[in-house]
């Protein structure tokens, strides 16, 4: 005991206040600064050191800084953000495939209808050229709804094709630099890395909004791989992943051992856009080519069950590929002359008896099992739901981002008003410390001047 | 739970009551409650299905007025056949009364003989360019006038002159009421249309003695040697051109029916489907025909005896009895038509008010919404700008 510790002890509380209020400065520097855990000093009074009996402190000691963080949230968050990813990734774009469907647009369902009711209506007049020439007008416009559709869906294909690429090159450069922060993390060991570990949290939460992950984190940095288990992170070391065109024109994805891993990727915006380039779209692509190939044979058939306006048996009049593949994007008018309709059953030339067989295509099934109208509606219905679907899923990962974000913040955030507190908290201290040197140190004149005539 | 910041909160509800606010306004602007497919799948489903059985029924209204327009004006024809037979009949009643001279009974025969050409004029009614009593065979007229003689345009003809293969000549009889159609095979000439028509006439599809020749101008002549029927012949071959009425040839009073049987149905309804057309197969040809049965009033006027000119009388009230039971159809079709019609036009308003139903919101309710939204928009924003300024740093001094 003596004023020599006193002041020492005194000495060491500034030091302590001026880091408290330097880290205050560095939280609300940072208050707004994406993945920034806040941190708190690590004080802890040294241990006192007994002088027969007596043991009084030895003052404070600044241990270092702590982020503080919640290795739960973090995960938690990583979660919801490839859940996030892949869910507003499937919605942008099916809400733009969905208005290809929109009834109040020259869509495929108004057209089968347009056609079907062209075709009554030329049974009131058979003979009539005009309303002949109707009918092929009504079918054009038909084919023309069926191609815009398959174009407008192969663009969208196309487009996602494009955006696999693109995501591809930011998972690599995110990977590099998550991998690069490995071995620095790795050094300060056991102790939480501070900004560091919060510059590579965060790049993984946006390697996260790419794809789905499976992460695992350890003293010597983190392990991350895809979520079917190709390597991304190892150590120090990042793997690549490829983009490479197959021979069915999409974009591929290889892992760095060589393995196609694209029906495996799951979550992220990869993922949402690989579901819908290769699954959603190429399931409404096939329906449509079987809705196209089929109301197209049904109605070749129904003409030659009949004789056109020349007596003749009625020729094709859709043409469609052999196969059903690409039946939507190919199909078109096989006649273009109206005297080519088969609308009598009997070779007179006013006799409107196979028109009926071209009416009754409406309302009886297709070898797929439904009615054109019913094969368009399902459709319709799938599109819609679809992108429905994938609305309330970005709905529920948008609200329980902002929940899981607020309890981020609760754990992690700064706030300004207790940094603005702590400061005259720590100013408090700082004053008090001084007041203790200031005190001391008239204790030491006192003691200088003790016994001189200046103590008087 | 520490509450750092209420920015991330107060953006994400700005941003849902901006949602609820973009939505609202859509809905009063466009009245319907389902914009785009996903803002519900099922009626957007149930929608297609709708709008496709609306443009059913709108074209069966088009149907039935179409057919309502050619039916009545069948009917109108047909009531004016009738009001010409029954003038004949009275005619022919009086005729047969055993005062009138030969003169009165000339008189009373070219009266029935203008009746006749009255009744033809109608037969040959043209709807919209077709022909509504000749069946299906519409582009023609349905009853043609005969005459003895017909030539082909083309010459130097011979027997051996090839025909092309495919094409068709067609002779009706007058008088048998029948007709043949001779379709050229591969190799055929002349000849064999010659053979053909023969064996025709001695079948009794054609009258005895009609014949196809060579004339001295080297046409292909084709004639009925019965001055009181006639024939008349068509063909599509170009071998022969056309064949035209001989000048002076025509046979009066005799006429053939061009048309055939066939019965056009036209469908007004899901399941409602009514005959479009009356043949004149069914009232002017035939055992209980109009025109036979005029032309045996006419000939026996001119000659008979009043039991010829009796029986003939009967033949013709007989033929009106004909139409009279063969017009039946025609009138409930026209009744069909017509309930059908106001059928048609409730199941329009049905089918739209389920339409809106399904996908529609009222102004009304679409209004209100808005009005809440908007409110509540203004709420957000109020307590947002209110309680996002404020921080400690404002107060400590």
């Amino acid at each position: 005991m003596s004023l020599t510790s006193s002041l020492s002890i005194a000495t060491q509380s500034l030091f302590a206040a001026t880091a408290e209020i330097q880290n205050t400065n560095n939280n609300i520097a940072n208050a707004n600064t994406p993945g920034y855990t806040r941190e708190v000093a690590d004080l802890y009074t040294a241990p006192s050191s007994s002088t027969s009996g007596i043991n009084p402190g030895n003052g404070v000691v600044l241990a270092g800084f702590q982020s503080v963080r919640s290795g739960l949230l973090q995960t938690q968050i990583e979660q919801g953000t490839q859940a996030q990813g892949q869910a507003n990734a499937e919605l942008s774009s099916l809400q733009q495939i969905q208005t290809i469907f929109n009834s109040s647009t020259q869509d495929i369902g108004s057209e089968m209808s347009a056609l079907f009711s062209s075709i009554s209506s030329l049974s009131t007049q058979p003979t009539s050229s005009s309303a002949r020439e109707a009918v092929l007008a009504a079918g054009g416009n038909l084919t023309a709804a069926f191609n815009n559709a398959s174009t407008a869906l192969q663009q969208q294909q196309s487009g996602l094709n494009t955006q696999v690429g693109q995501d591809v090159d930011q998972i690599n450069s995110l990977a590099q630099q998550i991998a690069a922060l490995n071995p620095q993390i790795a050094v300060s060991g056991s102790k939480d890395a501070g900004t560091l570990q919060d510059q590579q949290n965060q790049l993984i939460v946006n390697l996260s909004k790419l794809t789905g992950l499976s992460i695992t984190r350890t003293n010597d940095g983190v392990t991350i791989a895809t979520s079917n288990g190709s390597p991304l992170v190892v150590g120090s070391k990042s793997s690549a992943l490829k983009a490479v065109t197959g021979s069915d024109g999409m974009a591929h994805i290889f892992d760095s051992a060589g393995n196609d891993i694209t029906d495996s990727i799951q979550g992220g915006e990869l993922g949402g856009t690989i579901q819908v380039r290769d699954t959603d779209i190429s399931g409404m692509l096939q329906q449509l080519d079987t809705l196209a190939s089929q109301l197209a044979s049904a109605f070749n058939n129904a003409q030659a069950s009949g004789y056109d306006q020349n007596g003749n048996a009625g020729a094709n009049f859709f043409s469609i590929p052999s196969g059903t593949a690409g039946s939507a994007g190919a199909i078109s008018m096989a006649i273009s002359d109206p005297a080519l309709i088969a609308a009598s059953s009997d070779g007179s030339s006013g006799s409107n008896g196979n028109l009926a067989n071209l009416s009754a295509i409406q309302n009886n099934p297709l070898p797929s099992g439904q009615t054109p109208t019913d094969s368009y509606a399902s459709l319709v219905y799938q599109v819609g739901s679809l992108t429905a679907n994938a609305n309330s899923q970005s709905t529920a990962t948008a609200a329980s981002m902002a929940q899981l974000t607020d309890q981020w913040n609760s754990v992690s955030g700064v706030s300004v008003d207790e940094e603005a507190s702590n400061l005259v908290q720590f100013q408090q201290s700082y004053e008090a410390a001084a007041r203790v040197i200031t005190t001391v140190q008239a204790l030491f004149q006192v003691t200088m001047t003790m016994g001189t005539a200046a103590a008087e | 739970m520490r509450v750092t910041t209420m920015l991330p909160d107060l953006q994400f509800q700005i941003q849902q009551s901006n949602q609820a606010l973009a939505t609202a306004t859509e809905q009063l602007s466009t009245g319907l409650r389902v914009n785009q497919l996903s803002d519900d799948p099922a009626a957007s489903a149930n929608m297609v299905d709708s709008m496709a059985e609306s443009a059913n029924v709108d074209q069966y209204s088009s149907n039935v007025s179409t057919l309502q327009s050619k039916l009545q004006a069948a009917d109108s024809s047909l009531s004016s056949i009738v009001t010409s037979l029954t003038s004949a009949v009275s005619i022919g009643t009086s005729g047969a009364n055993g005062t009138n001279s030969s003169t009165d009974r000339q008189m009373e025969a070219s009266q029935v003989e203008s009746l006749l050409t009255n009744i033809v004029s109608e037969a040959n009614t043209n709807f919209q360019g077709a022909y509504i009593f000749a069946g299906s065979a519409t582009a023609s007229p349905a009853v043609a006038s005969a005459s003895t003689t017909y030539t082909s345009t083309l010459a130097p003809l011979s027997a051996s002159t090839a025909l092309t293969s495919g094409s068709v000549i067609t002779v009706h009889d007058a008088s048998t009421g029948q007709a043949m159609t001779f379709k050229a095979a591969p190799g055929d000439t002349i000849a064999s249309l010659q053979s053909a028509i023969s064996s025709a006439a001695s079948a009794g599809v054609l009258s005895a003695g009609t014949t196809a020749t060579i004339n001295s101008a080297g046409q292909l002549q084709i004639a009925t040697n019965d001055p009181h029927a006639g024939i008349v012949v068509s063909t599509d071959d170009p071998a022969l051109g056309s064949m035209n009425v001989a000048s002076e040839t025509e046979v009066a009073d005799a006429y053939v029916y061009l048309g055939n049987d066939a019965v056009n149905k036209v469908q007004v309804g899901d399941s409602l489907s009514v005959v479009a057309n009356l043949p004149g197969s069914q009232f002017l040809t035939g055992t209980s025909g109009v025109i036979p049965a005029l032309n045996g009033l006419i000939a026996a006027l001119k000659s008979g005896t009043t039991d010829n000119i009796g029986n003939a009388v009967s033949a013709v009230s007989a033929a009106l009895n004909n139409l009279d039971a063969v017009r039946v159809p025609v009138d409930n079709t026209l009744a069909t038509l017509n309930s059908q019609e106001t059928f048609l036009s409730q199941e329009t308003i049905t089918l739209t008010s389920r339409q809106d139903s399904l996908v529609g919101i009222s102004t009304a309710e679409a209004a209100s919404n808005l009005s809440n939204a908007t409110l509540a928009n203004n709420a957000v924003l109020a307590a947002a700008a209110k309680a996002l300024p404020q921080t400690l740093l404002d107060y400590l001094k």
